[in-house]
């Protein structure tokens, strides 16, 4: 699990052309940006659009979690001691009560699966926001105004790449102890530098074009020329970056909760079931299988469709 | 209210060369402007002409404060800009607007036209909603745009469409002086007179003044009142336009205008080109006394020894200056060109001429 190789480089500003493709021959000539450019693009990208109907879904599983839990009648948290385990004390595999089986404490997998959701977005989602937002501010501050500024972050941001994120959420935990917060604090702290890094280089090069002279010319003030003026030129960027983040930050948090850094039980959360199942997997395949099949389809998902942005902003990705 | 709307003093701007070998004392300059002093009059077009690296740009980015001047004076209106903060330069800059050179990069690709043009109202805190709509569309029409392009990206227009968004821009805020950065030498000709009538219609209308930036001669001579000729970051001769176009002085601006093209074969048959020897010498250690001397034909010892000043000539109107001691004669035959001074004596140049 690594922050630093998304791999957006390729995706290079789309370019001055892209605004010139036009739609059909006839009627009247609609100025189209190159947002409503790159989504009819991202529309005819079938994988993009599969994994983009499977991330809606796993969305709405994560908003309809109760729903799973009225439906089948079981609680997150409700243990099942008679009906969800077996003489011996091991957990019962999928059948007509337990769809997806139960766990080591009789708790109905399939519910604990569609809560877990749940958690998994949240992180995905809020952590990436973050480290996007925090990322971006660092980078364009970096980039535009070079010199020390420039040095100090660039230097703060391979501090931040050095670091073993793994060793330093262990100390953390172990002082304040884990949540939901400290998981998404560490997300964000180990994250942000590549971001930065990549936005501080394509600044660099931004702040040369001589529009942004002309904004200096007019009297602009810095945080408007980085915010109205060279954002909207990274924003391809941060956009493909953000798609592509989700997934890891998903994978980051669930790789916490299963060295048991992250939510605190009994929360219902992917990477602790997984952890629980770990020493039963013998004789509970259904344990282990289905919270790692809801981490593989949703990973896989914010991947393929994080891949269909980056081909929709940047067209020239295709040619090469 | 002076007749003086600019006044440019003695202005010099060097740039610290990064050498990576000598990284933590560099003590070598690129000398792009190195003491340029001129006058800008109220309602009056002076064209800055000049190879490329001569400095041209470089003292329209320090008049307008793009750069910060390395020593000289920049008097606009009176008042002297070179020192003013950021802050205190904020509300000047509505007197004053740069017009660029290149169409496509001085535009944002990422923002609509409207939101473009509007930029000085925003910034400037004159328009806001409606109301700056309605003057951006009042800005586009009178540059030649359709108002109802207002929301389009700078992609959807061409070259000469683009240069004029840039005009918009420049103007949209009525300027007093507007610095044009060689506005039509990325156009094709076509688009280069249309674009120089707007100008020219603009500074009718609004009396604005303008500093008109080229290479091209024979645009400079349709433009100018008067026209100052820079080499390697000094004006080496600053005239009215028809002076300069007929009797110039100076031996580069002779050889110079002997390079313009005649579109008639048989007057161009008759010409005599003034061929000049060597390429322009490095900015970085620019030659002794007058910086043309290694290449005049007309050099002697005192041109290696002393700098010449501005000063005018006898015969001249007295606004007609040039930086020689040994000015051109009207009739002169300069067609035998090669330098005067001996080889040897000359600076050796270096082979990398820096751009700054």
């Amino acid at each position: 699990m690594s922050f630093t190789n998304v791999g957006v480089e390729a995706a290079a500003n789309p370019g001055r052309g892209a605004g010139s493709l036009r739609g059909g021959p006839v009627g009247k000539i609609q100025g189209r940006s190159s947002w409503q450019l790159a989504y009819a693009r991202l529309k005819r990208d079938r994988a993009a659009m599969i994994s983009l109907t499977i991330i809606v879904l796993i969305i709405l599983v994560a908003i309809f979690a109760p729903l799973f839990a009225s439906f089948t009648g079981h609680g997150v948290y409700q243990q099942f001691r008679t009906t969800g385990l077996q003489a011996n004390g091991l957990p019962v595999g999928p059948s007509e009560h337990f769809l997806l089986g139960t766990d080591d404490q009789g708790r109905d997998i399939l519910v604990r699966i569609a809560y877990g959701t749940r958690i998994s977005l949240f992180v995905g989602v809020i952590g990436t926001l973050i480290i996007v937002a925090i990322g971006a501010v660092m980078g364009l501050t970096a980039g535009y105004f070079g010199g020390w500024v420039d040095t100090v972050i660039a230097r703060i941001i391979d501090v931040t790449l050095s670091l073993p994120y793994l060793l330093f959420g262990i100390a953390l935990v172990s002082i304040v102890g884990p949540s939901l917060e400290i998981v998404i604090a560490v997300i964000a702290f180990f994250g942000w530098a590549a971001v930065a890094r990549v936005v501080r280089g394509q600044v660099l090069s931004i702040r040369e074009k001589e529009y942004i002279q002309a904004a200096r010319s007019l009297g602009a003030k810095s945080w408007r020329i980085m915010f109205i003026d060279i954002l909207p030129n990274v924003a391809a960027q941060l956009i493909v970056y953000a798609t592509l983040l989700i997934p890891v930050a998903i994978l980051t948090e669930a790789g916490l909760s299963f060295l048991g850094l992250g939510v605190p039980p009994p929360t219902a959360d992917w990477g602790q079931m997984i952890a629980e199942a770990e020493p039963l997997y013998q004789q509970a395949w259904w344990f282990v299988m289905f919270p790692g099949a809801a981490l593989v389809i949703t990973t896989l998902a914010f991947n393929i469709f994080g891949d269909g942005v980056r081909d929709a902003l940047d067209p020239r990705v295709n040619q090469l | 209210m002076s007749d003086v709307l600019l006044s440019v003093e003695n202005v010099v701007k060097h740039f610290p060369v990064q050498s990576s070998k000598r990284r933590f004392r560099s003590r070598e300059f690129v000398h792009a402007v190195d003491g340029v002093s001129f006058d800008v009059r109220r309602g009056e077009t002076l064209g800055l002409v000049g190879e490329t690296g001569c400095g041209k740009s470089t003292l329209a980015r320090c008049i307008t404060r793009l750069l910060d001047i390395t020593s000289g004076r920049v008097v606009l209106d009176g008042r002297d800009i070179s020192t003013l903060s950021s802050r205190e330069m904020r509300p000047l800059r509505r007197e004053m607007q740069l017009i660029f050179q290149d169409p496509y990069g001085s535009l944002n690709p990422k923002r609509r036209v409207g939101s473009i043009i509007g930029d000085p109202f925003a910034i400037h805190g004159v328009a806001d909603g409606a109301e700056r709509k309605r003057r951006v569309q009042e800005t586009m029409e009178q540059v030649g745009l359709n108002p109802e392009h207002y929301n389009r990206f700078p992609a959807e227009f061409s070259g000469g469409q683009r240069q004029r968004i840039g005009v918009a821009r420049a103007l949209a805020l009525r300027p007093k002086l507007l610095i044009c950065d060689e506005p039509v030498s990325a156009l094709d000709v076509s688009i280069q007179a249309q674009v120089i009538n707007l100008l020219a219609d603009l500074q009718k209308q609004f009396g604005l003044t303008y500093i008109f930036i080229a290479h091209d001669l024979s645009v400079v001579r349709h433009v100018s009142d008067r026209v100052a000729l820079m080499y390697l970051g000094k004006v080496v001769e600053l005239a009215p336009v028809e002076d300069i176009f007929q009797t110039a002085r100076h031996p580069y601006a002779n050889a110079l205008l002997s390079a313009v093209p005649i579109p008639d074969p048989i007057r161009a048959d008759k010409r005599e080109r003034i061929i000049l020897v060597g390429d322009v010498p490095s900015p970085i250690e620019p030659p002794s006394g007058c910086r043309f001397h290694p290449r005049c034909p007309k050099a002697q010892q005192r041109c290696v020894d002393k700098e010449p000043t501005l000063s005018a000539q006898q015969g001249d109107r007295a606004e007609h200056t040039v930086a020689c001691h040994f000015p051109v004669r009207p009739g002169e035959d300069l067609t035998l060109a090669r330098p005067a001074i001996a080889a040897k004596d000359r600076i050796v140049e270096p082979d990398v001429v820096s751009d700054p």
